[in-house]
């Protein structure tokens, strides 16, 4: 079980940033729409099949042609002499149905994204998922990032529509980010690699809905592409969520009106610091996301 | 313990050119593990192998049924006058591919294993008044061509449809073709309702087929009594029970079943059978 790659590829010192699923897909459609974006080029894969049940059998005429098994590519692409190496996921590897990779295999996995990142001398890593926050889907998402080094928060603090962890109310700077988007910042700091995990924000009462947020991966690619200097056209991304925004709407207006009541009062979040007393308490936003986990409840986990 | 090797080899059994036919325990119908333990029994299989459990099963307990406690086990039996390899094992549910590598290794290093034969079953919506098919699927064209003189349906196209995963057995076969060791996965269709039980007509399909594939001579003699005790005891309760007698009337002609009365027969079913038992 490892990694191969296609071709001989010289690279001086490229920026990877790697992505899998997770909640709404929010880091992975950023990281796989840029790569699209750029046109990068695929040049190598982490062989699957000790990580992945299949996910496709194709039978012919009786014969069995192939199994298909979840990508994990490497792509590259050199952009305004500025290298990147972009790594997608498909699936995170898990064992017994969970949906986030942990353990021995999870910890495997980000060691030989790893190795090719120390292949080809990579001097910074970003990784992206998503931040469940009490927000509302008419907002624009913020971006949650966090370095695995001390020297990058005052890099952070620059980047627009961004809030470390202490910035966040009632975070004190404590969190977790859950599977290999989390994982893989902290195997690189264990192996001496500079990384950042970029988070949008994607509202609670969404967060178990099978539903990609865009708007969330528009958030993170705004501040991701500013941070990496590069310029892209971000619109297929506003004509996704205009599809994904009736879905979420329809779902809204089925929430009981006591609790959309509730949650329309999150339309009203401010964030400018230094953080006064906005239009809701903390108190308050402690009731709602009572109220909302309660009604996810006895929806039957909230999907 | 394996301690990364998961195969425990009791003795090097004798084979020179041998067959491996594998069965899932407690697969639907209980198809593999009956079919498995029948060879076994009938030419006095030898147990000469094992899989350690430790990497491929949750091991957080036992499972108990009908009163017993039940344990993941995976064993290897060989037929040496036969040139015949058994192996039967509960499915794992972790590390598949080192599991299905596994009993490659043992079947490739230590049986000299020349072909491969999968049993699985499928859910069928027929009546158990239906003949029993024999569907086969392949990994190469050539083992195609020499099952062609045998009474099965080999000429099955299908995709795995969006949300569901490829069968432990379409994962094996895929393996044994990367290893050139020419298989097949066999498959029978199982009523509905008999899929929690044991369904003897098709442990005889399948076992009719190995049997003249593998040229074992054995005398079906039981099986068809099993059969026949079935099919009286269902006879019974259709005569017992209007709606079942209904239900499976329906089926026979082709017509389906709501859901809540798949339900019904599949309960109703059970419940008889195993109060005859």
């Amino acid at each position: 079980m490892g990694v191969r790659l296609y071709q001989g590829l010289h690279l001086e010192n490229p920026i990877l940033v790697a992505s899998w699923p997770g909640i709404g897909n929010i880091g992975m459609i950023a990281v796989d729409t840029l790569r699209g974006m750029l046109g990068a080029e695929e040049f190598g894969e982490i062989e699957p099949w000790d990580f992945f049940y299949p996910k496709r059998a194709v039978i012919r005429k009786g014969v069995l042609e192939y199994l298909e098994f979840p990508d994990n590519k490497f792509y590259f692409k050199v952009i305004q002499g500025k290298e990147f190496i972009f790594f997608v996921g498909e699936e995170q590897p898990t064992d017994g149905g969970r949906v986030y990779a942990e353990g021995k295999k999870a910890y495997h996995m980000a060691n030989l994204v790893l190795d090719v990142a120390e292949k080809f001398k990579c001097h910074r890593i970003y990784t992206s998922g998503a931040a469940v926050a009490l927000t509302h889907h008419t907002i624009k998402p913020r971006v949650w990032a966090v370095p695995n080094s001390e020297r990058l928060i005052q890099e952070i603090r620059r980047y627009e529509n961004t809030v470390l962890m202490s910035d966040i109310e009632g975070r004190g700077g404590q969190g977790n980010i859950t599977g290999l988007n989390g994982l893989l910042l902290g195997v690189a700091q264990k192996r001496g690699f500079e990384a950042i995990c970029l988070m949008g924000e994607i509202p609670v009462y969404l967060q178990g809905l099978p539903l990609s947020y865009p708007k969330a991966s528009k958030s993170v690619l705004e501040v991701l592409t500013r941070s990496l200097e590069i310029e892209v056209n971000l619109d297929k991304l506003d004509e996704l969520d205009e599809k994904v925004e009736r879905r979420i709407e329809e779902f809204y207006q089925q929430i009981p009106l006591a609790i959309r009541g509730q949650l329309d009062r999150l339309k009203h979040v401010t964030y400018d610091k230094p953080a006064g007393p906005g239009p809701i308490t903390e108190e308050e936003k402690k009731r709602i996301m009572e109220d909302v986990e309660k009604f996810f409840k006895k929806r039957g986990g909230g999907g | 313990m394996s301690q990364g090797y998961p195969i425990k080899i009791y003795k090097e059994p004798d084979l020179r050119r041998s067959s491996l036919v594998l069965g899932w325990s407690e697969d639907m119908g209980n198809l593999g593990g009956k079919a498995t333990d029948y060879l076994n029994r009938k030419l006095k299989g030898q147990e000469f192998a094992e899989i350690e459990p430790e990497d491929f099963f949750s091991l957080g307990g036992v499972a108990i049924k009908d009163n017993l406690a039940q344990f993941p086990e995976s064993k290897f039996y060989a037929c040496p006058e036969h040139e015949l390899v058994v192996f039967q094992s509960y499915s794992p549910v972790a590390e598949w591919h080192k599991f299905l590598n596994s009993v490659l290794d043992v079947a490739e290093h230590h049986c000299r294993v020349k072909e491969l034969y999968i049993i699985g079953a499928i859910i069928s919506s027929s009546a158990h008044t239906t003949p029993r098919e024999l569907l086969a699927v392949v990994n190469s064209a050539d083992m195609r061509e020499i099952l062609s003189q045998y009474d099965l349906t080999r000429d099955m196209d299908y995709q795995t449809t969006p949300g569901e995963r490829p069968t432990l057995n379409s994962f094996l076969l895929w393996i044994a073709k990367g290893r050139n060791i020419p298989g097949v996965s066999l498959w029978v269709p199982i009523p509905f309702y008999l899929a929690a039980m044991e369904d003897p007509q098709a442990q005889k399909k399948v076992l009719n087929f190995l049997n003249e594939r593998l040229d074992l001579k054995i005398d079906f003699g039981d099986v068809d009594q099993e059969i026949r005790e079935q099919n009286e005891q269902l006879t019974r309760a259709r005569s017992l029970f209007p709606e079942i007698d209904d239900y499976i009337n329906r089926l026979e002609s082709n017509l389906t079943l709501s859901e809540e009365e798949n339900g019904e027969l599949i309960k109703k079913i059970e419940e008889f059978l195993r109060e005859s038992d």
